[in-house]
């Protein structure tokens, strides 16, 4: 997935918060629990925000760099694109 | 005893009625005994229930589910309580209405079966014409706003026709095919000798996976439940005993398992005479298998306990006649020479009936 690609859920795919702060990826028959950073990259997903500004509002949150956040998220969503969790 | 873990996922086998025969049902042979099903209000009390101990999934199953008049209200309940839903479902009552209705009620996910990806052997292991009505039905789930899973259980009868099951699926524009290997409960095991593939079918069908997988990487992702009676290891039933699942039958029995319920020597409770909570943190036969104290060697040393947690309960007890022993699945079970013996042989089907 690049830069410019704009993610969205797929179908039966959903984001979860439960009351003590932990996000889960709700998907067909099963529950992803994400860490701090993918879950806040997953809450940017909206169908029309750029891949590169997930990324770019990550590195900002977590106060890494781009290129390490970068590294982590495109990897995230090359696993949930393969698995038809975000198109 | 451990403490309960949080349960994520909740089965609710509605009814046990349906109006196919597969000889490879999990179901109990007993069939008649379920007839006494909850009401949507009881139903609606346990998703409640479930919702507060911490589920985020809810299963509607069976039998087949959608023969309950309920279904969409049941559906509409989980989703208000925040659950997400999934709906297994054979798929031959979901016509254009019912299937919005349940949209709309908030289903998130369908898993349709079917027995074959030719009508003839599909309607004869179906015990029923039904194979071109699923493909309706698959068709029709494909153009609305909800995710699908074709699922195909496989067996002696159809191993076979594994490549054209992929196929099949391809054709249509599956995302999600979920192959499983027959597991031996309820009619399965009654139809054992009939079931169960030979050695070369088995082989035969990892390595079209492996190359489906492969080809198909990235458009379909492919779900393999690895057959029972053929690996060195048990499978992980449910994650552990009372650790992450909890099944509630028809009649309102609350189950580690859906194949619990032939343990005979555990006394199961019913959500109409205590909550689904208190069932899971303090009934007994949720306590006794939970966690890695109950087990005897050669689980209990091993260091795979708490990965395959001893493997299932319900086939210890059905093959050894004791639920707290090593599943015989497993190579290092003192019982495994057993399975040899229930590999062989040959019968014809038994169809499943009430």
């Amino acid at each position: 997935m690049k830069p410019s690609a704009q993610p969205r859920f797929g179908k039966g795919v959903k984001l979860r918060h439960d009351g003590n702060g932990s996000v889960m990826l709700l998907i067909p028959e099963g529950a992803l629990v994400l860490n701090a950073s993918a879950a806040a990259a997953l809450e940017l997903v909206d169908g029309t925000r750029p891949l590169g500004e997930i990324v770019a509002a990550v590195a900002e949150r977590f106060d890494v760099s781009t290129d390490r956040a970068s590294e982590d998220i495109l990897e995230l969503f090359e696993r949930l694109e393969q698995r038809g969790l975000v198109q | 005893m451990s403490a309960a873990p949080r349960p994520l996922s909740l089965l609710c086998e509605l009814t046990y009625r349906c109006n196919l025969q597969c000889p490879y049902c999990y179901n109990p042979l007993d069939l008649r005994a379920y007839r006494d099903e909850l009401t949507t209000q009881q139903w609606s009390g346990v998703l409640r229930q479930a919702a507060d101990l911490g589920v985020v999934q809810a299963h509607f199953s069976g039998g087949e589910p959608t023969l309950r008049p309920d279904l969409v209200a049941l559906v509409e309940a989980a989703a208000a309580c925040g659950l997400y839903t999934n709906l297994i479902t054979q798929g031959t009552f979901l016509d254009d209405a019912h299937l919005d209705r349940l949209v709309d009620a908030g289903l998130d996910h369908v898993q349709i079966s079917i027995q074959a990806p030719q009508a003839p052997l599909a309607d004869r292991i179906a015990g029923a014409v039904v194979h071109d009505k699923k493909l309706e039905a698959l068709q029709r789930v494909l153009t609305r706003d909800v995710a699908l899973t074709l699922n195909c259980v496989l067996h002696r009868l159809n191993h076979d026709s594994i490549e054209e099951v992929i196929d099949y699926a391809q054709q249509l524009g599956i995302r999600r095919l979920e192959l499983a290997n027959v597991q031996f409960y309820g009619w399965a095991y009654r139809n054992r000798t009939a079931l169960m593939p030979s050695l070369e079918q088995v082989r035969h069908g990892e390595r079209v996976v492996a190359a489906a997988r492969e080809r198909l990487r990235g458009t379909m992702e492919i779900v393999y439940v690895l057959p029972d009676y053929f690996g060195d290891f048990p499978k992980p039933c449910m994650n552990g005993w009372g650790r992450q699942f909890v099944t509630v039958t028809p009649n309102g029995y609350a189950l580690p398992c859906p194949a619990a319920a032939a343990i005979t020597t555990l006394a199961f409770e019913n959500v109409r005479d205590r909550s689904l909570g208190d069932i899971w943190h303090s009934s007994e036969a949720f306590a006794r298998y939970r966690g890695t104290d109950w087990m005897p060697d050669p689980c209990r040393s091993c260091e795979r306990r708490e990965l395959d947690w001893g493997g299932c309960r319900c086939q210890a007890f059905l093959i050894t006649g004791d639920a707290g022993v090593t599943d015989p699945a497993c190579s290092l079970s003192p019982h495994h020479a057993s399975l040899a013996s229930l590999r062989e042989g040959d019968s014809e089907p038994v169809y499943r009936r009430a």
